[in-house]
């Protein structure tokens, strides 16, 4: 088995029209790695993997999953791989248990045990019509499927959708043993706080274009800091906003927030000449800093 | 692997096709048992060509004319093409429409093999209702009292069949092709709708009784199996075309953007 990357893509394109779809991606995710895939609806994340599965034709660029060419092996790529599609429709009328079958069946060398650990696991009603069954309990079901021939590499279209919190901390705990054995994990969603807990790495996607590329400790470490610093009386906030790093200084009574990039010694020394009662630092909240990508404030 | 999507598409298509299967048998022992009572009452009916055609000749006096006209002209095709359409659809757009396929697609087979499947299901079912329609004819032939031969009531059924393969094969062509259910059904329909009316008025019109070959009607019904056996012309052109529009369906579904 050769030990390049999981997935890489070269250019990767698929031109909707009209402006929609995903240009040039180059991306590259190393095996056994959790690489979550972030972008806002319509960001091109599902696009994408329909492209690494071949159910939809790139309109240039080149990829390879597993090492393997993604138009000329899919065959290949599709046996190691497990696709949990977002939006994906079973047969209404059939049990869990007999559509899990037919895809048993298709796929081959499915392990009948594994199978039901993991319906044990997430507690899935396999004999109940799919039709009576709730949004999460088919998601399960799209789970167990993905999950139950043991592939080497797991594409996830928002894998988290529909799931409460006691089956999200179960599909967390199966991401880290899969992770942990060498499998690699490649899952879209379009809510940080999703992902977070699991990912290793993670790319940001905005209008079919990737933003930015990095782990999830170097993304923070650009993060806008905030310091609210109270005073003994009012301090004017012409001061700080002139120092450098300093983005925004709001005043509420004697209490001033400013908010900086970097460094806090401009601030903090600044803040030194009046007398201070109380100073607390606050980060921007993960979500804020993606929120900033997501609307093309960062990064670009 | 190949087998799997078989047994479903049949799975699924089950229940319809037995039901549409039974109802045929019922309707043939019907027909047959109501043939003494007013078969000869009716007689041959006086009406223009054109609709006497479409109705299999309307010749209710005899045996052979009655179950052509109840059952060979309207309500067996009808039956067979329903039965065909619906499996060569649902299994194709539809499962793409309801986002099946999406992650069916996913796992380890190609498309033409997929597709082929699909074919070979819509096949097994439209030899069922073939099969019924047969059986069905035997007793109620009998029921009518006799005079028709088990063979050319055979050949009958396998015109019926082949009709159902080519109507099939235009819908997984369509459907296959565009991944719309409904559109695909449509194209189906009309091509056997119009294919029984080109075949019933086209001869009438000069110059134009040509357009009875392009009619897959004329080949299933225009050499009247039930009373002059098997036209081997009319099942070959039938049978290639259902191949033929079964490798476009690969072939298309292959080369496009899966929808969605």
């Amino acid at each position: 088995m050769s030990d390049g990357p999981a997935i890489e893509t070269r250019g990767l394109s698929k031109d909707f029209g009209g402006g929609r779809g995903l240009f040039d991606l180059d991306l590259e995710v190393a095996r056994g790695e959790v690489f979550g895939f972030l972008g806002p609806n319509g960001a091109g994340k599902s696009t994408t993997m329909r492209l690494l599965l071949d159910l939809i034709r790139p309109t240039a660029g080149a990829a390879t999953v597993l090492g393997l060419d993604i138009r000329a092996h899919s065959l290949q790529i599709r046996r190691r791989v497990g696709f949990l599609a977002g939006d994906f429709g079973l047969y209404p009328r059939l049990t869990g248990a007999a559509v899990l079958d037919y895809l048993a069946e298709l796929r081959g060398g499915v392990d009948r045990a594994r199978r039901d650990a993991l319906a044990e696991r997430f507690d899935a009603d396999l004999h109940r019509p799919i039709r009576e069954l709730s949004t999460g309990n088919r998601q399960k079901l799209g789970l167990i499927q993905a999950f139950m021939h043991d592939p080497d590499l797991l594409i996830l279209d928002e894998p988290i959708a529909g799931l409460d919190p006691l089956v999200q901390q179960s599909f967390h705990a199966l991401l880290a043993e899969v992770s942990a054995a060498g499998g690699t994990i490649f899952l879209s969603s379009h809510t940080l706080s999703e992902v977070e807990r699991v990912t290793h790495r993670l790319a940001i996607l905005r209008e079919g274009r990737l933003v930015v590329v990095d782990s999830l400790e170097n993304l923070r470490r650009v993060a806008v800091q905030r310091l609210e610093i109270e005073f003994a009386g009012p301090v004017s906030t012409e001061g700080f906003a002139a120092l450098p790093g300093v983005r925004e200084v709001t005043r509420a009574g004697s209490t001033l927030t400013v908010a900086f990039e970097g460094s806090a010694d401009a601030v903090v020394k600044a803040a030194a000449a009046h007398e201070v009662r109380s100073i607390r630092s606050r980060e921007d909240d993960l979500e804020e800093i993606f929120l900033r990508y997501y609307r093309g404030g960062a990064g670009s | 692997m190949t087998i799997a999507p078989l047994k479903m598409a049949l799975r699924l298509r089950l229940a319809f096709t037995a039901s549409a299967a039974a109802g045929l048998i019922a309707v043939l022992l019907a027909v047959g048992a109501l043939f003494p009572a007013v078969g000869h009452t009716i007689g041959k009916l006086s009406l223009p060509q054109g609709v006497s055609q479409l109705l299999g000749g309307a010749d209710y006096a005899s045996v052979a004319g009655w179950f052509r006209s109840e059952i060979g002209s309207v309500y067996g095709p009808l039956l067979v093409g329903a039965v065909a359409i619906g499996a060569a659809t649902s299994t194709t757009a539809g499962e793409e429409e309801d986002r099946i396929l999406a992650l069916v697609l996913a796992y380890p087979i190609t498309r033409a093999r997929l597709v082929g499947a699909k074919a070979v299901a819509v096949a097994v079912l439209v030899v069922a209702i073939a099969a019924s329609a047969w059986l069905g004819l035997l007793v109620g032939v009998a029921f009518a009292g006799g005079g028709m031969s088990a063979g050319n009531l055979a050949a009958y059924a396998v015109h019926l069949a082949f009709f159902g393969f080519a109507l099939g094969a235009i819908a997984l062509a369509a459907g296959a092709g565009t991944g719309r259910r409904s559109l695909a059904t449509g194209v189906a329909a009309a091509v056997g709708i119009l294919g029984w009316l080109i075949n019933g008025f086209a001869p009438l019109v000069g110059g134009l009784d040509w357009l009875k070959y392009l009619s897959p009607f004329y080949y299933y019904a225009g050499h009247d199996p039930l009373t002059r056996g098997v036209d081997v012309v009319g099942l070959v052109v039938l049978g290639a075309a259902a191949l033929a529009l079964t490798a476009v369906a690969m072939l298309s579904f292959e080369r496009r953007d899966l929808r969605g």
